[in-house]
């Protein structure tokens, strides 16, 4: 049984191996040396045009002027011009109509309706305490005075996501039953969601200038994409045993769509509408800077003349707010699957005898409630339209409630919020503020703290990156570069569209403001990405650092990015650094969540077999989990490219520079809106440039799909 | 030799599951049906024209020859069985019969009216009042109750609630469902599920009904129940049955007919005696090398006409299985005497002639090849 193989075949054997081994060795090389020549190319271009530098200005297209002309024909002619009288004057009045009447809807209303409405909603989508938690939430907005700008914003954000699913919902069915319909819509809605919000700002600026109506026509071209796409897929991925069989019954289209697609379609849909409003809601505040009121003006202001503590209270509203709709209507996405029992407390109570009482008191209230409900709503049981109240008691009991206490204080004259509950909390965090700058600048007098942290991101990275893309390297170069970089990663085609992206920019004027904000872009993405796959790994090895990250990725991600700027500035003043560090923790959560969530997805067999192997954990995360996991992982960290730039620019409003500050610069002042659409413009290209190079190279980690 | 479909033998038993409708019209008849999948339509069609096989079409052309030339009918009351491996594309002409796929050439007439020349709107009505279908994977609806999902069919033409629902209700008794009404589809099993599925085809009270592999997604010992609930229910209902199948011996158990299908094309057509006693081809006959012969081929297809006296012993039915007769011819090697319906005997059978029969088929099978062409 040991007869060793003849000695013939041992060389043969040795010989395959070598050139196996020959053959690895020159494919590990080559992809070497094709970096090194790309380089090599680069810098002899480098060295043969030192002289030439940023890119020539006289070269630049003066669209800024032709865009300021356009504006002032605009303006000339808004009241003469059939497009606008007959298009555009009609859907903004009637926009402004809506609004107005929403808005002051909600301020006629009692606010201790607006709380009890606020809280109903979320106790039948989450359950009892969520309710109240909404409730006090609710009543946050007026205990800081903010009551009429937050109902502002409820009233902005109702009419924006209300045209948005309006326009989305048929769209997307649309989309899903006309193929050619998605593919002609599938790359306008790339692009509407690579681009950063406030883009969206200055187009709109220009054809119904500043005021509530152009924000709410920006918020509704940003957040629509999600619902047009949820609604497409949702119905897409119903399954087609079923349409077939509806078809077979002899069910028409319609009520195929209405019977068959749209109620199994209906998750998804909801989950558009849920990020549908988050959207929206990250952008109206944004949308301040072009008039659209509200608690984003507050923020903006407060933060314009460095009032911090009122910042961050009106910035807390807006959390409020984001978590309330967020919870609101996830809760709602699984609403009538299961049946959530009324509960106070924590289970883990349970045991206390005192809470159990409480518990079936409020249980028998409950029912109470209901009988009362039902006796109530069966007077419209036959009514269509209503019949839905005799089904759901508490509803029809809430809502008599509400209506009934409307009355009454309409009839006995409406209070007004009482300053007996009012708070603020403004003075303590400005104390805080100067505190950090006293003492944490320089942290008992020695050299570290957080100037020293902030300036030496700043000396040794920002700026001499600024620098060196700016003003050391050649444009060609740079041009040279990116076309060399595309061409590696997706071929002669994204090569060409690299090289006029990155000229556009010089022909833009835009050279110099493009390599800024470049420079703090590249910057950022790599701390994010430093950070964020190490705790990726970390949450997906164990569960119980995972429980503890998501709460904290939960928040990051549901507030508004403008608001996340406020307590960076606490801790690091105004500047490029404060917007740098709040673009790593926007963008934190993508690359931490899509690293755990690629490594968690792999499946358990490769695990096991690794394991059964005898693989330590480190070797299994290093050949198996994480080679497996690539493709999520270069997604992750495409989402944090993309997160960062539009961080990045948003931080133009506290000093960040670069493009940012120019478009923002475009939006507060008519003289210069032409060169504030340019810079958008620039940030547009770069996007389209990053987003492109980036997804080549995912595409390069995706593994080969077992085709037919 | 004469066709036997097996239920025409006895009366019909039970009552009636809505009226069959009762019109001289063959319900389904199809002529030449073709379907090719592909771009290349009129090339391919040509290329077909000329008789190139199926991959030589697929190579010069790029399309796929689903279903090619597919002739048959299928009579009131008949259960027609197109057996086929994966990729023959029983499926496909399954869905031709009912223009849920537009067939490429070739027409179907239901009752005699070529569906092809139907516009939308008559093509549901089609649909709705004559048509059913039973699907693989059961095609329910999981978003509503299982009520809801049998009364679907009257929903669709704008029946009113109670009535549906007092149908659906009935049906649903009948497939022995009748307390899951308020369940949905996903907390029943797959064979529950499945006949849901059969209650929903039968709400509508169709003459014609599709069966897409109703059974292959479920367990063996649950496909049996439900085979033998089909043929109990068609016992009694006599409706039109059209049934894919890639089981052999599920063909041969439902079926008064076999298709037997390959690459797109019928390679036989008959009843499951004849192909099993006389399989067209190499293709065929590997399908029959394990079947249960005995339990399909007849007394019939073996008895020696009768020539001058009449054996001894109760005598056996022309369309008894050899299986019914297997015990008396063992015990006993006299001849037994066979008889027609009306109990005229015509002719006798004996253990010699039986044991040469199944020893012949198990061997080489040709034996009486093209007796069945005359069926077709």
């Amino acid at each position: 049984m040991t007869a060793a193989p003849p000695a013939t075949g041992s060389s043969e054997v040795a010989g395959a191996v070598e050139a196996r081994l020959t053959l690895d060795r020159r494919r590990r090389t080559r992809s070497g040396s094709e970096l090194a020549v790309g380089l090599a190319i680069v810098v002899a271009a480098q060295l043969a045009l030192s002289a030439v530098g940023g890119f020539p200005e006289s070269w630049a297209v003066p669209l800024a002027d032709w865009i300021d002309d356009a504006r002032r024909w605009v303006i000339n002619n808004q009241t003469t011009h059939w497009s606008f009288s007959f298009i555009f004057n009609p859907i903004s009045d009637s926009i402004d109509w809506g609004l107005r009447t929403v808005e002051r809807f909600l301020l006629w209303l009692p606010w201790y309706v607006v709380a009890a409405a606020g809280g109903m909603v979320a106790a039948s989508a989450l359950g009892m305490r969520a309710g109240l938690l909404a409730a006090v939430g609710v009543l946050y907005f007026g205990a800081i005075e903010l009551w009429e700008e937050s109902l502002q914003t409820v009233a902005l954000m109702t009419v924006a996501v209300g045209i948005s699913v309006a326009i989305g919902v048929p769209v997307g069915i649309a989309s899903a039953r006309y193929d050619r319909l998605q593919r002609s819509l599938r790359p306008l809605l790339d692009a509407m969601q690579t681009l950063p919000a406030f883009v969206y700002l200055i187009p709109v600026v220009l054809l119904f200038g500043v005021a509530r109506v152009p924000a709410i026509i920006a918020t509704v071209v940003y957040a629509l994409p999600p619902v047009i796409r949820l609604t497409d897929l949702g119905i897409r991925t119903v399954s087609p045993a079923t349409v077939e069989a509806a078809e077979m019954f002899g069910a028409t289209p319609r009520q195929t769509l209405r019977k068959v697609q749209l109620p199994q379609a209906l998750p998804s849909v909801l989950t558009g509408i849920n990020q549908t409003i988050m959207m929206a809601l990250s952008i109206v505040v944004i949308a301040a800077l072009i008039g659209a009121g509200g608690l984003g003006q507050v923020v903006l202001e407060s933060l314009r003349r460095l009032f911090v503590g009122r910042a961050l209270e009106a910035g807390l509203a807006i959390v409020v707010l984001a978590m309330l709709m967020d919870r609101v209507t996830h809760g709602a996405a699984g609403l009538g699957t299961r049946r959530r029992r009324l509960r106070l407390m924590p289970d883990s109570l349970e045991r206390l005898g005192f809470v159990r009482s409480v518990e079936s008191a409020l249980e028998s209230l409950d029912r109470f409630m209901c009988r009362v409900g039902a006796s109530l709503a069966s007077p419209v049981r036959r009514t269509p339209g209503l019949a839905a109240l005799a089904r759901h008691p508490r509803w029809a009991l809430g809502l008599v409630a509400l209506v009934v206490v409307t009355i009454a204080s309409a009839v006995l004259g409406r209070p007004e919020f009482p300053s007996a509950i009012t708070f603020s909390f403004a003075p303590a965090i400005d104390w805080l503020v100067d505190w950090v700058r006293d003492n944490l600048y320089e942290i008992g007098g020695t050299w570290f703290g957080t100037g020293w942290f902030s300036d030496s991101i700043t000396i040794y990275a920002v700026t001499p990156l600024r620098e060196l893309f700016s003003a050391d390297l050649a444009w060609p170069v740079v041009v040279l570069a990116v076309a060399l970089a595309g061409w590696r990663l997706g071929g002669a085609q994204l090569a060409t569209f690299c090289t006029a992206c990155v000229a556009g920019l010089g022909l833009l004027g835009m050279w110099t403001l493009s390599m800024d904000t470049l420079a703090q872009v590249i910057v950022a993405v790599v701390m994010a990405i430093l950070c964020g796959i190490p705790l990726g790994v970390l949450a997906a090895r164990s569960d119980r650092f995972e429980r503890m990250l998501k709460p904290v990725l939960d928040f990051l991600q549901t507030i508004p990015s403008f608001v996340l700027l406020v307590p960076v500035i606490i801790m690091f003043n105004v500047g490029r650094i404060p917007g740098i560090i709040a673009s790593v923790l926007y963008a934190l959560p993508a690359a931490t969540r899509l690293t755990n969530l690629g490594i968690r997805q792999v499946e358990g067999e490769a695990t096991e077999a690794s394991r059964a192997f005898g693989a330590t954990r480190g070797q299994t995360l290093r050949k198996v989990q994480l080679p497996l996991a690539a493709p999520s992982i270069m997604a992750g960290i495409n989402q944090t490219v993309m997160l960062v730039l539009a961080m990045v620019v948003i931080a133009g409003l506290v000093g960040g520079g670069g493009l940012g500050l120019e478009t923002v610069k475009g939006l507060r002042r008519t003289d210069s809106v032409g060169s504030g659409f340019v810079a958008g413009l620039a940030i547009v290209l770069l996007a389209m440039l990053l987003d492109r190079l980036l997804q080549a190279w995912t595409r390069r980690f995706t593994p080969v799909e077992g085709g037919r | 030799m004469a066709l036997h479909p097996r239920h025409v033998k006895g009366e019909s038993r039970g009552h009636y599951i809505g009226p069959v409708v009762t019109t001289e019209q063959t319900p389904l008849e199809c002529h030449e049906i073709t379907k090719v999948f592909g771009d290349n339509l009129v090339a391919a069609r040509a290329r077909l024209a000329d008789g190139c096989d199926r991959q030589m079409v697929l190579d010069q052309t790029g399309c796929l020859v689903a279903v090619r030339d597919a002739t048959f009918s299928v009579e009131r009351g008949e259960t027609f069985v197109v057996m086929g491996l994966s990729g023959s594309g029983k499926s496909t002409l399954i869905r031709c019969l009912s223009r849920l796929i537009e067939p490429t050439s070739g027409t179907v007439k239901i009752d005699g009216t070529p569906i092809g020349d139907l516009d939308d709107q008559e093509l549901r009505e089609l649909r709705r009042q004559r048509l059913s279908m039973v699907f693989q994977h059961f095609g329910l609806f999981p978003h509503r109750k299982v009520i809801d999902n049998v009364a679907f069919g009257l929903e669709i033409q704008g029946a009113a609630k109670a009535d549906r629902y007092e149908r659906a209700l009935e049906v649903l008794s009948v497939v022995g469902l009748g307390d899951w009404a308020d369940h949905f589809p996903q907390q029943l099993s797959g064979g529950m599920q499945q006949r849901v599925g059969l209650a929903r085809a039968l709400c509508v009270e169709p003459e014609i009904l599709f069966f897409d592999e109703p059974f292959s997604a479920l367990d063996p010992l649950i496909r049996r129940d439900m085979q033998d609930e089909l043929l109990s229910l068609q016992a009694r209902m006599r409706r039109t049955l059209v049934f894919i199948t890639h089981d052999f011996h599920e063909a041969l158990k439902l079926g008064d007919r076999i298709a037997i299908m390959k690459d797109g094309e019928f390679v036989q057509v008959g009843t499951p005696e004849q192909i099993v006693s006389a399989p067209a081809d190499d293709y065929v006959r590997e399908f029959t090398e394990d079947a249960p012969k005995t339990k399909v081929i007849t007394v019939g297809s073996v008895m020696q006409p009768l020539d001058g006296e009449v054996p001894a012993g109760e005598p056996v039915n022309l369309d008894a299985v050899l299986d019914d007769v297997l015990p008396r011819l063992l015990a006993n090697p006299a001849a037994l005497p066979v008889a027609d319906d009306q109990g005229e005997v015509v002719g006798t059978v004996d253990r010699d002639r039986v044991v040469a029969l199944l020893d012949e088929n198990s061997r080489s099978g040709a034996a009486g090849a093209g007796r069945n062409a005359d069926q077709l």
